[in-house]
Order: C-alpha cells, then sequence, then structure tokens
C-alpha cells in the first residue's frame, strides 16, 4: 500500500535522525533528570544543578566522539556538520560553566527559593540553542529561537524578588515578542515568494527565478531584525543594557555568550545555505540578488562603534559589559562580512576565545558581588589590593576583551582583520574596527584603574574566596593567556568546522 | 433531496427549537426569585461592571497553561491514533515518551504544590487588640 510505504520511510527517517542527535537526546534527558531529582531529593537545593553538569559532560563526550557526520535529519529539518557541532560545543561549555558558576552565587541561593527549575531551564535552553544552531529550515529556526526565548525570558527575571530583575525580564519579554512578531512576519513573506520554508530549496529556487529586489529585502531585513534581536546587533540592540543589568550575573552571562553563538550560527547559516549560489566553489561567495557584503558592513559598524561609545558612560560594570558585547557583535559580524570561508573561521575563532574571557569577567562581577553586594565600578577601588589572585585574572579577561597581545582576544580579532584585508574593498571596515579597539580601551582601563591605581585607605581588609571559585576562576584565565600564545589548535579546528552540510 | 446547505438549514431550525423547548420548560418548572444579582450578566464569576484593570490570581494562568497542555497532548495524540496501527512498536514508544515527559510536567507541577490554591489568610481584628489600641 502506497500509504504503508510513506509511513515506514517516515519512521525509519525518524529513527535515523535520532541516531545523529545523540547530544540532543542527551541534553533532554538531562532536562527531565534534573525535574526528577529536584522532585525527589527536596532538601539538597543544588541537585539538579549537579544532574546538569553530569547531563552536560555527557552531552559533550557524545558531541566530541560523533564521527563527523554531514547530514541532514528530520527530513532536512536540522542538519548535523562540523559547523553546528562548532558551535554546540562552545553553548555547551558555556553553559556548563554557567552552571558551575550559578553554584557560587549568593545572589541565586537566597533563602526560601528553589532552583530546581532555574538549572533544568539552563538545560532546556541549551537544547535550544542546539536545534537553534543546526536549524535548516525556517520553521525549525523560528521554533528554536522561541524556545530559547521563553527560557530566558523566565531566567532572566529568577530573582523575581528583587524589582530590577522583574523589569528586565518583562522588557526582555516585550521586546523578544514583538521581535519574534516581525521574524514569522518575515518567514511568512518568504513563503509566499518562494513557497518554501526550507533553506535548501530557498537557494534554488533563489537561484534559477527573477526575483524583484525589494520584494526580497523586506522580509530578509524582517528575519534579520529577529535575530539580530537574539545577538543584540544595534538597531535591535536596545533591550540589552536593561536586561543584563537586572537578570542573574549567571544569567547575563549565558545570554551573552551562548544565546548569541547560537544567533550567530543562525545568521551564518541563513545567509550561507540561503543565499550564496552553491554553483560557485571559490573561497569568495557569490551571493544571490542581496547585496549582503554591505548590509552587514553597515550593521557592523553601527554596532560596534554605538556600543563602544556608549560603554565609555556607563557607571555600573553589568551594564558596561553589556555594552562591551554589544561592540564584540559587531567585531564578529566584521569577520562575516567578507562572505568567505576564512572570514567565518575567524569569527567562529572569535567565539571560542570571546568565551573564556567574558565568562570570566562576569565570573569575578559575581564573586565580587557575593562580598560587597554591589556592581559599581566606584565600588571596585583597590579590589586589586583586596582581592589579589583573582583580579590578575580580571585584568587578564579586561586586556583580551580589548584585544591587546599576548592574550586570546588579541588572537581573535587578529584574525577577524586578517580576513578583512584579504578584500580591499573592506580595508575601511578594518579602520574602524581598530578605532574601536583603542576606544574601547577606554573603558576597560577604567575598570582597571578603580581595581589598583585608586588606593583607598581602608585596603587592610582581604576577601577570602572558597578554593573551588578560585579554581574556576584561574580555569577561565588559564587558556584566555595559554590560546594568546599557542593558538594553532583552535585555528586548525575552527578552520576544519566551517564545513556546512551543502545538499 | 436535502442539498449540503440544506442539511445545515435543518440543523438550525432542529437547534432554534430545542433550544426555544428548554428554555419554555425551564420557565415552567423553575422557582421565580429574581436578585440583582442573579440578573447580573454571568462573567465566569467575575464582576461584570467596572474596570477591567483589576488585579487577579496568577495562579489562574498556571492552571490554564497546565491545561493548554493536555490540549496539545490531545491535538498531538488524533493523528497519531489515525495511522496508529501503520505505525507499530515504534510509534507507540515514541508516544510513551511524549506521554512521560507531559506527565511529569504535571507531576512536577502537583509536588511542588504550585497546583495548590492558596486559601486567602485574612487577619481577623481581635477584640482585645482593637481595645488596647495596637491597631
Amino acid at each position: 500500500m502506497f500509504e504503508q510505504d510513506i509511513i515506514n520511510k517516515f519512521v525509519t527517517n525518524v529513527g535515523e535522525s535520532i541516531q545523529l542527535m545523540q547530544p540532543e537526546v542527551a541534553l533532554l534527558i538531562t532536562f527531565v533528570l534534573a525535574l526528577v531529582f529536584d522532585l525527589i531529593f527536596k532538601k539538597t537545593r543544588s541537585i539538579a544543578g549537579y544532574v546538569a553538569i553530569l547531563g552536560f559532560i555527557v552531552t559533550g563526550f557524545l558531541l566530541c566522539t560523533a564521527d563527523s557526520a554531514n547530514a541532514g535529519g528530520f527530513a532536512q529539518m536540522v542538519a548535523i556538520d562540523p559547523f553546528s557541532n562548532f558551535f554546540k560545543l562552545i553553548i555547551l561549555l558555556a553553559s556548563l560553566i554557567v552552571v558551575v558558576m550559578s553554584l557560587f552565587s549568593k545572589e541565586l541561593y537566597t533563602e526560601s527559593r528553589t532552583l530546581g527549575e532555574y538549572y533544568s531551564l539552563i538545560a532546556g535552553m541549551t537544547l535550544a540553542m542546539f536545534l537553534l544552531s543546526s536549524s535548516n529550515n525556517l520553521i525549525m529556526m523560528y521554533l528554536s529561537i522561541e524556545m530559547m526565548s521563553l527560557s530566558s525570558y523566565v531566567l532572566a527575571g529568577y530573582t523575581k524578588e528583587i524589582k530590577r530583575a522583574s523589569e528586565a525580564s518583562l522588557k526582555y519579554v516585550i521586546y523578544g515578542a514583538i521581535s519574534s512578531g516581525i521574524m514569522i512576519y518575515g518567514i511568512s513573506l518568504i513563503f509566499g515568494l518562494t513557497g518554501t520554508l526550507n533553506l535548501y530549496e530557498i537557494n534554488s529556487f533563489l537561484a534559477n527565478a527573477d526575483i524583484n529586489l525589494w520584494a526580497l529585502l523586506v522580509p530578509t531585513l524582517m528575519i534579520i531584525a529577529g535575530i539580530g534581536y537574539k545577538i543584540s546587533i544595534v538597531p535591535f540592540h536596545f533591550w540589552t543594557p536593561d536586561v543584563y543589568e537586572g537578570a542573574p550575573v549567571t544569567i547575563t552571562a549565558l545570554l551573552s555568550v551562548a544565546s548569541k553563538a547560537a544567533g550567530f550560527a543562525m545568521l551564518i547559516r541563513f545567509i550561507k545555505v540561503g543565499f550564496v549560489d552553491s554553483m560557485f566553489g571559490g573561497d569568495f561567495w557569490a551571493v544571490l540578488h542581496l547585496d549582503w557584503q554591505h548590509i552587514i558592513a553597515l550593521l557592523s559598524v553601527l554596532t560596534m562603534t554605538l556600543g563602544n561609545l556608549v560603554a565609555l558612560w556607563q557607571t555600573n560594570v553589568k551594564r558596561l559589559l553589556a555594552y562591551s558585547s554589544i561592540a564584540h557583535a559587531g567585531y564578529m559580524l566584521m569577520g562575516l562580512t567578507v562572505m568567505n570561508d576564512a572570514g567565518v573561521a575567524a569569527v567562529l575563532i572569535y567565539f571560542f576565545v570571546y568565551l573564556f574571557m567574558n565568562l570570566g569577567a562576569f565570573f569575578f562581577v559575581l564573586l565580587i558581588a557575593n562580598k560587597t553586594g554591589s556592581e559599581d565600578i566606584e565600588d571596585y577601588q583597590g579590589l586589586g589590593y583586596k582581592a589579589p589572585a583573582i583580579s590578575v585574572c580580571m585584568v587578564i579577561f579586561l586586556v583580551s576583551l580589548t584585544g591587546l597581545p599576548p592574550t586570546a582576544g588579541f588572537i581573535g580579532k587578529l584574525y577577524i582583520f586578517t580576513a578583512l584585508l584579504q578584500n580591499p574593498d573592506f580595508i575601511w571596515l578594518a579602520v574602524v574596527g581598530v578605532i574601536n579597539s583603542v576606544i574601547s580601551l577606554a573603558f576597560y582601563v577604567k575598570v582597571f584603574r578603580n581595581m589598583y591605581l585608586r588606593k583607598v585607605d581602608e585596603a587592610k581588609e582581604t576577601f577570602k574566596f572558597s578554593i573551588p571559585s578560585i579554581v574556576l576562576m584561574f580555569a577561565l584565565a588559564i587558556p584566555t593567556l595559554l590560546f594568546g600564545i599557542y593558538f594553532s589548535p583552535i585555528v586548525n579546528w575552527a578552520e576544519q568546522s566551517v564545513g556546512i552540510f551543502l545538499r | 433531496m436535502l442539498t449540503n446547505f440544506g442539511i445545515i438549514l435543518l440543523f438550525f431550525i432542529i437547534g432554534f427549537i430545542f433550544v426555544g423547548i428548554s428554555i419554555a420548560a425551564a420557565s415552567l418548572i423553575r422557582p421565580h426569585k429574581p436578585n440583582p444579582i442573579k440578573n447580573a450578566t454571568y462573567e465566569c464569576g467575575e464582576v461584570a461592571l467596572g474596570s477591567p484593570w483589576i488585579r487577579f490570581n496568577t495562579r489562574f494562568y498556571v492552571i490554564a497553561l497546565v491545561f493548554l497542555i493536555f490540549d496539545v497532548e490531545i491535538v498531538l495524540l488524533f493523528p497519531w491514533a489515525v495511522v496508529f496501527k501503520g505505525l507499530g512498536w515504534y510509534a507507540f514508544a515514541a508516544m510513551l515518551v511524549f506521554f512521560f515527559i507531559l506527565t511529569l510536567g504535571l507531576v512536577y507541577d502537583w509536588g511542588k504544590g504550585y497546583l495548590d490554591w492558596e486559601k486567602p489568610n485574612p487577619i481577623v481584628p481581635v477584640l482585645s487588640d482593637l481595645i488596647d489600641g495596637k491597631k
């Protein structure tokens, strides 16, 4: 019977796809187990956190041991390829570090708060980001973005008795709802235009069809707006400072690294699979119809310039790091501007580096907030003497965020600028990027100056930190230094990971 | 013979007659004791007149969400049940996993006490306190 054949084929396809998606299945089990353990062991408040850590380690193991598959699953809804695996590993590392960070957070561990939901939501959000980084279909992409957003709305307002956290959560929901509304409208227009939601089919349609440029530009810009909210690029960034300031530090760290990585993965895949002429085999991508290069270049210049200039005036460290993360999104967009594999590899390298330095900076903010209850730059006076060990780490992170040698941040920027300079049309963009790095030095130094150069009288008292927290701090600081000196493994790995599954 | 729209018309007519008979029968049988509250429009227990900007218990949403989850479950169950024979054990196992996760959600809500409706706990003034002028 004909119908039976279709059903059998479908069942086989689902079975094969699940085989491919073992890490995702592991994450799902982690999520469920975290809930179950939280229900059973009510006394141990961090039990869900331990389950999440264990589950993330298993997921990481599955992710690393998976043979470098290059295939589409679930009827081409998702793609398992080296590119998505790279981003999945970044997301997983970020989530793992954030969960470990959360165990030290005083802000979260107040009395009368259950943390089961907190850790399981992080696991669920990680699953959504995994799906986002490998989704091949606009609906899949939209659903994963929604799943990710819904978890992050709740997490941003998790400390609900703190007024600014609730405010952050509410603002995030409203902006997020508008952005996803705009995005789904763009998706529906694309569907009306091309008759398909699959990125490959959109590509082959665009390659053959004669399309009105404006009719294509409007929906794609709407989709870019939706993704742009998630990665906070400039015309769509305005939620970032408020949410980053209000949310618990751990969640701010997660939003600034993991959800940004997932958004970038989606953006790159959307442009490369959807709009690059796959017939063209060279190093540079030939883009169909739209002038993506100048769209991205414009967004990039706006993003990094605004991020850096506004950061100069911030007095709250979390807010400062929020603007700094906007600026970093701008730097990473520069890598995408050149539209070639070297540029994407540079973005991947940058993300790997950004993971350590940004999480490290946020961890420092968390530890200091634990002791002083403040996130103000003014209150960082004399910290270099009160908390010498972790302050040294913070200096490494700040230097790395600025992009100075011998730290990993320099390597990230170096590869982005190298990729840009290959294309003589975009030397101006590299110049803008360098000027921006110089501006960023000003506000990173402001933090440094408060920590070391403004000595206060009562500097005698010192802060004591638990051994595990110092170990984690060094675990973040050492790679930041190490990858600034010995970086060829990451570069090789990133260059192997630019391969997006092309049907 | 009736056309398709003819059948719909028939439904309309029967519907009107059915409702008419019920109302007529009810008005004959029921006791007639109107009061203003009884005559007010029924709005699920809310006061029908006044500003809509009132505060109501957020627990409504929790119950609504739990309901919605199982609503969606039904939607997904229908197509599954239709083709169940052809799908075999594989689909059965898949549906069991789906059930398990959904049920776990309910158990979690239950175990954490999110389904308990917190009873209002008014502070009843005690006469002796009032006399002493404490409050």
